[in-house]
């Protein structure tokens, strides 16, 4: 909010003193005349940004045409080979289907529980407002401890998890070793991990809506639950679809939780395409095939993106 | 504020003309309201309650009292776990790389950002799109290229590699913060120091950082935050316990043959959350404030 009202304030300001250099301004444009220091200040900045992200992925592409005949030997121009032999092999299909699952997960959970999460930190005021800080708190730990509180949790002998369910006489999986629960988990520690920023997201779209709508469909007499689905749900479309942008990108290139939670197991059940990258580079040495799976992750994220936006066009409130 | 939120909810019922509440009805509708909250808090804290209960039991008490309160606390974890050398090094890599991390961020980034707030010069909004666009690229596509570039640079199991390479992912968005910040800061109150003899430098630092103090502060949790929690880059950049910061000695815990000393990677995980968890409670409301108002991201 703040960061537009002071860019739309910038470019008059910008014009104004420049009309009035001539003016009666006693000292015209006194700030930021210089010639080479806007370059200087920020050359460390591009410096750093290029080498770290820019170049490195330029890089990978590039590199993703090539590949070495074996470990060690030098690498040689092949095209798209590493691409079609990607497509070729099973592996990548199956770690597509298992990522499909894993970011509609988190995205449904994710929008679901942030939805009603911040609905319910809106009202949290007054000396409820700390809740909004402790909200924040599984953002501040790192997906490591993160896996290891939620294998505590989900343990098949010990976990609070299973001890719940027995008392409705559940009698619960062995989570993390079972091929067909151990996603279920994945899942629910990277919901975990993404809730905070989703909740935050929602909650200042939340605080930005004019109260007077509320009011109007008091008046009108709309049930809490028509106010949401009717009123604050399309007003909130910008915010939701950032937060499904986000949980989309944090789950579809994530490789953390997986890594840490389960390293892909039990029997490859949650091996996700970043964690298929990160085998194949890191476990089997094929560096040109791993950034070849990298750049496809990389377009598909960037396709899903335009997806969300194109859909949420749907439903923006005309103006 | 709660308060504001009731009087439209009476005044919904005399609109539509039911009968008026008792109030029991209006108790009870207090109650069923704090129920959302009362899940966010369990969904939050329930795996750090989790967590901690284990790290004071013994290894034969997880398994025979399942209960969350231990029945005979002790603190055998965690003296296991300060004691253990792997720990105390990755402890202090991972204070060195995140103080680090948080400097050179902040140094490459706010002379940056005030260029771009400040001075209106050729390709101004061509640099900013390019240290903003990077914000877009996912980690995992630079893991295998950074990895190759510090092999073939030695810089492979390097503090000052995983600084820099922190630093570059959090610039962008430290330098989309500031600009926000520094261009709702009032040039006049620059030109005026100016008229009065105070050099660029002296404006930045008495004028600009004090009042960008919110921004500055966020973008140092937000720095720390990453060097402290990154794992993926840290596992991949490393190869000895001398530079291995904290959550890859966690993972090497969990990772040990035989079967799981559950204390141990409790009391591991809380001694990595703590710290961090203590700096947040002290400049939280900024950081709230700063991610809300930032949009996420």
């Amino acid at each position: 909010m703040t960061a537009v009202a002071a860019s739309s304030k910038k470019p008059k300001k910008k014009k104004k003193s420049a009309n009035t250099a001539t003016e009666n301004r006693s000292q015209p444009g006194l700030i930021g005349q210089n010639k080479a220091l806007p370059y200087l200040f920020s050359f460390p900045a591009v410096m750093v940004v290029s080498a770290i992200l820019a170049y490195p992925v330029l890089a990978g592409i590039y590199q993703s045409l090539f590949r070495a005949p074996e470990l060690g030997l030098d690498e040689e121009w092949v095209g798209l080979d590493n691409y079609t032999d990607l497509f070729k092999g099973s592996d990548f299909w199956a770690s597509l289907y298992r990522t499909g699952i894993f970011v509609a997960g988190n995205v449904t959970v994710g929008l679901t529980l942030g939805l009603f999460f911040s609905f319910a930190l809106y009202r949290a005021v007054g000396k409820f407002r700390w809740m909004r800080a402790a909200t924040l708190a599984p953002y501040l730990i790192s997906n490591v401890a993160a896996a290891v509180m939620f294998r505590l949790m989900f343990n098949g002998d010990l976990g609070v998890i299973n001890s719940f369910l027995a008392w409705f006489g559940i009698d619960g999986p062995l989570w993390l070793s079972d091929t067909k629960t151990a996603m279920i988990v994945v899942i629910m520690t990277q919901v975990w991990t993404d809730l905070p920023l989703t909740v935050l997201l929602l909650l200042g779209g939340l605080m930005t809506i004019d109260k007077s709508y509320f009011d109007a469909a008091l008046v009108d007499g709309a049930s809490p639950l028509e106010r949401a689905r009717f009123v604050t749900i399309p007003l909130l479309v910008p915010q939701l679809v950032i937060a499904t942008v986000w949980l989309s990108y944090s789950t579809l290139t994530g490789l953390g939780v997986v890594l840490a939670l389960t390293g892909g197991g039990p029997l490859g059940s949650t091996t996700t395409m970043a964690m298929e990258m990160y085998n194949i580079a890191f476990r089997a040495l094929k560096f040109n095939e791993a950034l070849a799976l990298a750049t496809v992750i990389l377009v598909l994220n960037a396709v899903l993106t335009l997806m969300y936006v194109r859909i949420a066009k749907r439903f923006e409130i005309p103006s | 504020m709660t308060t504001a939120t009731m009087p439209p909810e009476t005044g919904r019922t005399e609109a539509v003309g039911k009968k008026p509440r008792t109030p029991l009805v209006r108790k009870l509708r207090r109650v069923l309201s704090a129920v959302p909250l009362v899940l966010l808090m369990i969904w939050t804290f329930l795996p750090f309650l989790v967590t901690l209960s284990v790290s004071f039991k013994t290894r034969v008490e997880t398994f025979s009292n399942l209960s969350l309160i231990p029945e005979d606390p002790t603190l055998n974890a965690y003296n296991e776990v300060i004691t253990d050398p792997n720990f105390t090094s990755a402890f202090i890599n991972s204070v060195i790389v995140g103080i680090g991390t948080t400097i050179v961020t902040i140094v490459i980034s706010l002379p940056a950002a005030y260029a771009f707030a400040r001075f209106n010069f050729r390709g101004r909004h061509l640099l900013l799109l390019f240290t903003l666009l990077p914000r877009l690229v996912p980690s995992i596509g630079v893991l295998v290229p950074i990895y190759r570039l510090a092999v073939s640079a030695g810089l492979l199991d390097k503090r000052i590699t995983l600084i820099f390479v922190y630093a570059g992912t959090l610039a962008p968005l430290a330098v989309w913060l500031m600009v926000g910040f520094f261009q709702g800061i009032p040039r006049e109150i620059e030109e005026a120091a100016a008229v009065d003899g105070a050099s660029l430098f002296q404006r930045i630092r008495y004028i600009v950082m004090p009042l960008a103090a919110p921004a500055l502060i966020t973008i140092g949790v937000l720095a720390f935050r990453e060097a402290w929690n990154e794992f993926t880059l840290v596992l991949v950049l490393t190869t000895t316990p001398d530079t291995r910061t904290l959550p890859f000695a966690l993972f090497k815990l969990g990772q040990s043959e035989g079967i799981s000393n559950f204390p141990a990677e409790a009391a591991f995980a809380i001694l990595t959350v703590l710290p961090f968890i203590l700096v947040y409670s002290r400049v939280e409301r900024y950081v709230v404030a700063g991610l809300t108002s930032g949009g996420g991201k």
